[in-house]
């Protein structure tokens, strides 16, 4: 009951907070002096009259004010409105959102799955080789940027001729049977996987070997050891428990990043996602779409630090007892 | 202290580990940079290209009527070919917006709809001229079009290709003002429309109000099939414009091209395949085109593209800059040819600002000191001699460009050939400057005779490495003259906004495509109501204000030029504009880049024209040996 009571008090919290979002990137993008319409006004078989009703159809005749009320309504309805061509700004989310989750749910898997024991091994192992060779290799893998990193694969990809350079189906997908097309998918991920998740498994490894370090330095963990503890024991079920906490904070930004973590890599392998349309609408100035985009992330973000907090109120009960009194 | 000692010492061990590591990095990071700058040539080594003739004056037979059974069918006089086989070509941005191509309002969509559409007639790729396409023959007379179907012809559902479809598309879609207007604008004549009639069930006649030579070429836009269409149009204006776009089912669309839709994959690729109703045969009498699909890969930039082709998934490229020498090296031991196929239709140039007006709140546009310079001939004409184009041409476009001093681009077939080149030549600017006026103080700073020192913006749109490039050097090559020039790249989308709505700008390094083949679509940029008459843009409420006197003689050569009808007539029109714009220079063109393309040398019947490019003949393309 109090944690129902928590979670609407924090949904309606999200609220004014999404309201000063979306009017704050609304009133940036239209105060810029990016003209939707540039394109048009500079290609001279376009005529005035084709101008001037593009101008009404795209709303830029009236004040700013007026268009944001006229947004912010239909998107409160659920209506996103339509894109700069014409097109349901919903339809173009939908195509692309799959595709990037496919991308970006497989990276946050791998990471979890690798990144968490890769860590606990490293401080459990504290400076010994092994764990000197991981510090070595992550802070390799924090410093490559991911653009490089992806453009060297993608050369990598071109001379050896082992991978797809880039996209996510080959261009007779349609003719395949059914394992065709999971192979066929599969080389694609391979190489913009790669980059993702050498990127963020340095980053979620020493996150976690630093808090593992953190508590296997207090106090009731030697307590524990000098009561005679096996190794196992102390590290699995006391410390373990402890230093997971700061990780469940991480998975709710992971969860903001589901949609919006990959745009430069996405980018660099033509991967038909979110990143990319958003990308070119932020350069088109398409305002429906980036604001569609930008509302999407803030309360994904809203979302996955809800959902952090939940966890934490599961797994805690020192959070548990102080939100209850609070509450 | 001891503990301490050994803490130090394991720092030190720690350290000196991590900088072994950091050093293997290093060394793996040079070896892979160096296997990158190893497959480089040196920029010395210019390409030898084969010799522009060469490709121009390759054997391409255009097709011929041929009647078999009645039906009046295209004949292929080229090589004859196998069947089967795709190829793969690819577009950078991202992709179509619509299939319905009376919707399209930029180039990729229209590219995609056209693929699948014929229109009446089209461009001879080698010559120009107009010849027919979908219609068998056409007749014009003063003001009349009378245009002759082809008899047996069918859509792809199998429905007859026939007036009616002619008459449908012109009447009810494009005069009626459906989708994208700009044909429709195109084609006024003093107010009014051109009408169409339907004679009987294979000719049809257009009238325009007046003899109006651009009308022909126009004849080109795509025929719809009435049944497919009607519906839609029926439904009204907003319906018509979501109609056929991008979600729609590939087998909803009914074409006249060599090719239909088979699927399109967003921000992935555009499919088509065969037609198997066209109405080309070759001179077996089999039924065209040889290739089952072509694939467009939709591709962000330009590096992927070059990726993509030498990961051996696109069969054609066209190739810019550095890449040329590149690929010409690779070509040797490769499985394609690079094609040079002359000056593309782009145009780059420099202008200035003209514009003498003030805005709502009294305040000019351009500061009147400026105002002073760039309404002066002389000094026009003083920055145009001090642009070393040659060296732009060569350290810029890898060579791969020719000087340009026309606004109708190298390839126009209205081009002024009278109009000679010249070459850098800072004496005659000097010359020119101190005719009016400026002066060099002692430190070798440019002055008007008001004493104020030369200096003023010149903006370019970020991004665009070309015209960045530009930009540098315009700025070293006007600094000779002791001017002072703030070189500043900004957004395309805000320079738009600067040229042609807030005008507060001074020069300005852009680019236009023009047509090779009808110069009236440059009436928005030459007209002095233009909307892109960016070097004395009139906005709505200044439409009115004085015409400089060699403005108003554009003004009247554009109108004229519309209204004659023979080549020759029009052309004296039109070489008269190119001269008054050579002589008084609101655009100082730079140069005009060279399309090269690269094709894989599986594909015959290839015959690359810088009017028609590498798809005129699709429909001819063959892969060798596929069977």
């Amino acid at each position: 009951m109090q944690i129902l009571i928590y979670i609407l008090k924090r949904i309606l919290q999200t609220i004014p907070l999404l309201i000063i979002v979306s009017l704050i990137s609304f009133f940036i993008i239209r105060l810029s002096p990016v003209d939707p319409l540039a394109e048009l006004k500079l290609n001279p078989s376009v005529s005035k009259e084709t101008l001037q009703r593009e101008t009404e159809r795209l709303g830029l005749d009236k004040p700013i004010i007026v268009q944001y009320g006229k947004w912010a309504k239909s998107f409160v309805k659920g209506d996103l409105g339509i894109t700069s061509n014409g097109e349901q700004v919903s339809a173009k989310l939908k195509e692309r959102i799959p595709n990037t989750l496919l991308l970006t749910v497989i990276v946050i898997f791998l990471t979890w799955i690798v990144g968490v024991p890769l860590g606990i091994l490293a401080a459990v192992k504290w400076k010994t080789p092994f764990d000197r060779i991981l510090t070595v290799l992550t802070s390799i893998g924090m410093a490559i940027p991911s653009f490089f990193f992806a453009v060297l694969l993608l050369i990598f990809a071109v001379k050896t001729g082992w991978f797809p350079v880039g996209g996510l189906t080959s261009s007779n997908f349609l003719e395949m049977s059914f394992s065709q097309k999971v192979m066929d998918i599969t080389r694609h991920l391979i190489l913009p996987v790669t980059v993702l998740f050498t990127i963020s498994l340095a980053g979620l490894q020493r996150q976690m070997r630093a808090n593992l370090l953190d508590v296997l330095d207090s106090d009731y963990v030697k307590f524990a050891r000098a009561k005679g503890l096996s190794e196992f024991k102390v590290v699995f079920k006391h410390a373990l428990r402890n230093a997971i906490n700061p990780m469940i904070t991480l998975l709710g930004f992971e969860f903001a990043g589901l949609l919006s973590g990959a745009a430069l890599t996405e980018y660099v392998f033509q991967y038909p996602g979110l990143g990319r349309l958003i990308l070119e609408a932020v350069l088109r100035s398409d305002i429906n779409l980036v604001m569609a985009s930008l509302m999407m992330g803030a309360i994904m973000l809203v979302a996955g630090n809800l959902i952090a907090d939940i966890l934490l109120i599961i797994t805690d009960p020192r959070i548990r007892e102080a939100g209850g009194r609070q509450a | 202290m001891v503990i301490n000692k050994i803490i130090f010492h394991d720092k030190l061990l720690f350290m000196k580990r991590k900088i072994i590591g950091i050093l293997i990095v290093l060394c793996v990071a040079a070896l892979v940079g160096k296997a990158c700058i190893n497959r480089d040539i040196p920029e010395t080594d210019a390409p030898v290209l084969r010799k522009k003739a060469d490709v121009i004056l390759h054997d391409y037979k255009q097709p011929e009527n041929k009647t078999v059974n009645g039906i009046d069918y295209l004949q292929s006089q080229n090589t004859i070919g196998d069947f089967g086989g795709d190829m793969v070509l690819s577009t950078i941005g991202e992709g179509p917006k619509t299939f319905n191509p009376f919707n399209t309002k930029d180039n990729i969509s229209s590219q995609m709809s056209e693929i699948m559409y014929d229109g009446l007639v089209t461009t001879q790729p080698v010559t120009g001229e107009v010849i027919p396409k979908l219609a068998k023959g056409f007749e014009v007379n003063g003001n009349e079009y009378i245009i002759y179907l082809r008899k047996g012809i069918k859509w792809s559902d199998g429905k007859s290709i026939t007036a009616d479809d002619v008459v449908f598309t012109w009447k009810d879609i494009i005069l009626a003002g459906f989708g994208n207007t700009s044909i429709r604008d195109s084609i006024v004549v003093d107010g009014e429309l051109p009408t169409v009639h339907k004679i009987d069930d294979y000719t049809v006649k257009f009238i325009t109000p007046k003899p109006f030579a651009p009308f022909l070429r126009m004849l080109a836009t795509p025929i719809a099939p009435k049944h497919i269409f009607e519906p839609a149009v029926k439904k009204g204006k907003a319906y018509f414009d979501t109609f056929q776009s991008t979600n729609i089912k590939p087998e909803g669309l009914v074409t006249s091209g060599a090719f239909k839709l088979k699927e399109y994959v967003p921000a992935q690729r555009v499919v088509y395949e065969k037609n198997p109703n066209y109405y080309e045969i070759n001179k077996n009498g089999d039924k065209l085109p040889y290739l089952n699909k072509i694939i467009y890969l939709i591709v962000g930039d330009i590096n992927n593209e070059v990726l993509k082709f030498e990961g051996g998934e696109l069969d054609v490229i066209s190739l810019q800059g550095a890449n040329v020498a590149r690929f010409k090296e690779m070509e040797k031991h490769s499985d394609f040819t690079v094609y040079n196929i002359g000056p593309n239709t782009g145009t780059m140039y420099l202008s200035m600002n003209l514009n003498n007006r003030k805005d709502d709140n009294g305040k000019f546009y351009v500061d009147p000191k400026k105002q002073f310079w760039f309404s002066d001939l002389n000094f026009r004409k003083a920055c145009d001699y001090a642009i070393d184009r040659k060296n732009m041409v060569l350290n810029i476009a890898n060579g791969l460009a020719e000087p340009l001093f026309t606004p109708e681009s190298l390839n126009s077939i209205f081009l002024n050939k009278n109009l000679k080149p010249y070459d850098r030549d800072l004496e005659k600017s000097k010359e020119l400057l101190r005719k009016s006026g400026f002066y060099w103080d002692k430190k070798g700073h440019l002055r008007d005779k008001f004493n104020n020192h030369v200096e003023f913006n010149l903006y370019t749109n970020a991004g665009n490495t070309e015209r960045e490039a530009i930009g540098v050097m315009v700025k070293q090559d006007l600094e000779d003259l002791g001017m002072k020039v703030n070189f500043k790249p900004i957004e395309f989308n805000s320079l738009v906004n600067k040229l042609v709505s807030t005008l507060d700008w001074d020069m300005v390094i852009m680019g236009l495509t023009g047509s090779p083949l009808e110069p009236n679509g440059g009436k928005n940029v030459w007209m002095s109501n233009g909307t892109l008459h960016m070097f004395n843009q009139r906005l709505e409420k200044d439409m009115n204000s004085k015409r400089l006197p060699w403005e108003k003689r554009i003004d009247y050569l554009y109108e004229q030029g519309a209204l004659a009808i023979n080549f020759e007539d029009r052309k004296k029109y039109y070489d008269e504009y190119q001269e008054i714009v050579y002589e008084q220079k609101p655009f100082i063109y730079i140069y005009s880049p060279i399309i090269i393309v690269a094709i894989r040398n599986k594909f015959k019947n290839v015959f690359p024209t810088p009017l028609g490019g590498v798809t005129h003949n699709i429909e001819e393309i063959f892969e060798k040996g596929i069977n």
